[in-house]
């Protein structure tokens, strides 16, 4: 991050300005280190109307996505990078709410995109939501799309620009700009897809007659900006920021703060409550995603394992063997979850019998009801159960007689 | 006295004869007698021949309910086309937001993705076209390796390097002979599970197969490198390819006369071996023939090219994956409508998702299932029609063309391969044929091993 001034900074102040009426205060120096000007909203904005239906306003074209996080914006800050893009600055503007959490970013967009021979100015600025997401896009005041021939969008090539963007999977990815219009006449190399068909399998990912204008915003939204979206985001975790994004309506978003939070913020008891929350049948990714984000150093609370348990019961085989296999994270099984595991094994079966008694023995599990339980299964006419059992019965070393006439018992039969 | 001398002399020569036959031995060598094959019968409960996506998941179902159980590949690993094969995506599991394959196939998955540090994708994302995203991706011989662990760990006793030469049902048990490097060995089993995926032991069984007149292509998986796609030439290189095709240098159909798409992929799914089978030594030597020389020929070509003159071949998998070769003609056939309407049947015993696709010498269009469908495998399916103890699972399926198209995934695979380990379990406890198994005693069964079947109340 470089610090904006002279030039840089009357550009990050005048896009500002016209974009939110917004003034300049000093420039202080975050907690970061970075240096970010600090722009306070005094009148009604657009931001305050950033919802999920698109929206196009006498004076303004503007549509959007779902929000992640559905806070008032409060103030903007700027940060200055270097994108090594031809966007035409390198400013990225962070929307935050009064609490001091990012809500959104932008970043105004001043580029070329040729069509029929001609080249005119693509002016237009992007969104993200804090996880890195496509927002949405708005146009300066009087400002339109055109396809060829200059002719205007239609409001629904809006909206199929503005789900395009969304994709971030979108084969535009791949795409080389060879291949978005087979060329015919190498004057035409560059064009907006005018004199020239565009190539098929790309028509699915393109506004027709805007392949180029498609293609460019694509890799703006997902070039370096979002990666310095995420960046930023990240400077900014906290418990109650990520229950905020935890509460969008997108999965992918819950996904990513799923995945900040285990070594990165604090375990709070809200936290977990909502994290736990997530363990059901339902979701398999948040799910899974939730079971990961639980740390050694937490599963050391008793509390947090015996809740993690009570879900045991509720979920599949698929989520049950996570959990079991969440357990070993812990420094110490608890005695309840223990006993409640070794209840479990007198009517389990294949990989999640092994599993748990593959955690009894990461736990040193050596308790004599433990290892009554586990004899018991020696005498299954399964023999992979049986197996089980003496393999870890073996390693035990259990004192408790029941258990050992039971394992010479086992042994003799087998001739072991 | 001439006697003597003339026995004496014959003994110094067979002293000199013996000296010249036996080898100088160095320290620590020995001398080893002449290979003799071994001839051995072994018996099991259940046999399953093939360790390929299906034939792995139906010997761990198998071993895990207690059943002594072998297993026979031909091969020297384990996982067939998910590992060998290097189609190391064996999707999909989910289907319009909820998981429809679990068990023990997801559960290797799961954990080579875990061993792996990789993601699962969010299987939340709409399907349809999106349908790739719901791959998930392995680390091929790491899954091989783990699913072998797991299957000894299970108990399976695999037997690697043989491959089966007749099938005969006796007595209530099946009576299969295999050979492999230097054994011949008789294994007699009480149910016999075929998942080879050509329905080999079927056919060796002498039960009826089907087969289209053309067969979907095979691919030959490798990976390119040396080149950056995005600075190249396209419209060059499609007419020096156009050029290559025509004056018969290149042949269109190896690479879906798609130059750009072979580039692109780097070798990603993208060659295509017409009349690849590996049902036979012969037939799949042909098909690892044809699939190296024309990648070769392709290689060599890709080097003249503008901006590809430093294109590398970085990984070459050991063999041609095939997609379509033999299909049982079992108590039921699946059919496409069955398939893109998601029918449930009585016997439903596991669900399978992924559109048609079928893919001939230009490549493929998948059709992709309609919102909300979920197409399921009956058990009749998996069952040749007047046999008796005999399972089949994977691609070898009942069905027709259609319906096989989609049905032959490795998810779907793996979900038939614990439902025919789970029915020979019960058909051996029970002294019965799979076909005669109580459904409440199956599902029960393949449910206790975390896997998924149909719900009968279920409308597709």
């Amino acid at each position: 991050m470089r610090r904006i001034h002279g030039i840089g900074l009357i550009n990050a102040v005048f896009s500002v300005a016209i974009l939110f009426s917004g003034f300049l205060q000093a420039a202080p120096k975050s907690p970061e280190g970075d240096f970010w000007h600090r722009i306070d909203l005094i009148s009604k904005s657009p931001l305050g109307d950033l919802g999920a239906k698109p929206f196009q306003s006498r004076d303004r074209i503007r549509y959007f996505h779902a929000q992640t996080i559905l806070l008032q914006p409060d103030t903007v800050q700027a940060f200055a990078s270097q994108f090594q893009d031809d966007a035409g600055n390198d400013t990225l503007f962070q929307i935050r709410s009064k609490e001091g959490y990012p809500i959104s970013y932008f970043r105004k967009i001043k580029t070329s995109v040729c069509f029929d021979n001609k080249c005119r100015l693509l002016d237009i600025v992007l969104y993200w939501n804090v996880t890195g997401r496509y927002l949405g896009f708005e146009l300066p005041e009087g400002e339109f799309l055109s396809k060829t021939e200059h002719e205007p969008f239609k409001p629904e090539e809006y909206t199929r620009l503005n789900d395009l963007l969304a994709d971030p999977f979108s084969p535009l990815a791949n795409f080389s700009y060879e291949e978005l219009v087979p060329k015919t006449d190498p004057a035409a190399a560059g064009l907006d897809a005018v004199s020239s068909a565009t190539s098929k399998n790309v028509l699915d990912y393109v506004v027709v007659g805007a392949v180029y204008t498609t293609y460019k915003m694509w890799h703006f939204v997902y070039g370096s900006a979002q990666k310095e979206v995420i960046s930023l985001t990240e400077k900014r975790l906290s418990p109650g920021f990520l229950l905020k994004i935890l509460e969008s309506p997108d999965s992918g978003d819950k996904i990513w703060a799923l995945n900040h939070i285990r070594g990165q913020v604090e375990l709070t008891p809200v936290l977990r409550n909502t994290v736990l929350s997530f363990i059901d049948n339902n979701r398999f990714n948040l799910a899974e995603r939730a079971i990961n984000a639980l740390s050694p150093s937490e599963l050391k609370s008793d509390s947090l394992q015996q809740l993690l348990f009570q879900k045991f019961p509720q979920v599949n085989y698929t989520l049950k063997n996570l959990i079991v296999t969440k357990f070993k994270d812990a420094p110490q099984l608890t005695k309840t979850v223990k006993t409640a595991l070794a209840i479990q094994l007198k009517s389990t079966n294949g990989e999640l019998l092994s599993n748990i008694l593959d955690l009894f023995k990461q736990q040193k599990v050596a308790d004599p009801e433990t290892g009554r339980i586990i004899a018991g299964l020696l005498r299954s006419e399964n023999n992979f159960l049986a197996q089980k059992a003496f393999s870890f019965l073996k390693s035990a070393n259990i004192d408790d007689k029941q258990v050992v006439e039971q394992l010479n018992a086992y042994k003799s039969k087998h001739q072991l | 006295m001439e006697k003597i001398k003339r026995r004496s002399a014959l003994s110094s020569l067979g002293a000199l004869s013996l000296g010249v036959a036996a080898p100088v031995l160095s320290k620590g060598e020995v001398l080893s007698h002449p290979y003799k094959l071994t001839k051995q019968t072994l018996k099991t409960d259940i046999l399953v021949i093939g360790g390929g996506t299906a034939g792995v998941v139906a010997a761990i179902q198998a071993a895990r309910a207690g059943r002594k159980t072998i297993l026979v590949e031909n091969g020297s690993q384990l996982g067939g086309t998910t590992t060998t094969g290097g189609v190391a995506y064996p999707g999909i599991f989910f289907a319009w937001g909820k998981q429809v394959i679990g068990g023990i196939g997801w559960e290797m998955v799961q954990e080579a993705v875990a061993l792996n540090d990789d993601t699962l994708p969010d299987f939340s994302i709409p399907h349809g076209k999106n349908h790739p995203r719901h791959q998930v991706r392995l680390n091929g011989q790491l899954y091989a390796m783990l699913i072998e662990e797991k299957a000894v760990e299970a108990g399976v006793q695999i037997r690697f390097y043989e491959t089966p030469t007749s099938a005969v049902f006796q007595k209530g048990n099946w009576m299969v002979q295999t050979v492999g490097k230097g054994t011949s060995t008789q294994i007699v089993c009480n149910q016999l599970i075929d998942c080879t995926g050509n329905a080999y032991t079927a056919s060796l069984a002498g039960f009826d197969l089907l087969r289209e007149a053309t067969t979907q292509p095979g691919t030959l998986m490798f990976k390119l490198e040396g080149y950056d796609f995005k600075s190249l030439d396209l419209k060059v290189i499609k007419s020096r390819y156009d050029e290559a095709v025509a004056k018969g240098e290149l042949v269109k159909s190896d690479f879906r006369n798609n130059i750009v798409g072979l580039l692109k992929s780097a070798g990603d799914n993208i060659q295509h071996v017409l009349g690849a089978d590996s049902t036979t030594s012969e037939t799949h030597t042909v098909a690892n023939l044809k699939g190296r020389s024309s990648l070769l020929q392709t290689l060599r070509f890709l080097r003249t090219l503008p901006g590809c003159e430093k294109t590398r071949l970085a990984d070459v998998q050991n063999e041609t994956a095939v997609r379509e070769t033999y299909r049982i003609d079992g108590h039921y056939k699946i059919t496409h409508e069955d398939y893109v309407t998601g029918k449930i049947f009585d016997d439903s015993v596991s669900y399978s998702y992924y559109p048609i696709d079928v893919h001939d010498e230009n490549g493929v269009v998948p059709d992709h299932l309609k919102e909300g469908v979920v197409p399921t495998v009956p058990l009749r399916a998996l069952i040749p029609k007047n046999s008796r103890n005999f399972l089949v699972a994977g691609r070898c399926v009942s069905s027709d063309r259609l319906a096989n198209s989609a049905l032959r995934v490795q998810a779907s695979c793996m979900a038939m391969g614990q439902a025919a380990g789970a029915a020979a379990v019960l058909a051996s406890m029970q002294n019965k044929t799979p076909l005669d198994v109580p459904m409440k005693d199956l599902r029960k069964l393949i449910e206790e091993h975390g896997g998924i079947v149909p719900v009968s109340t279920q409308k597709g």
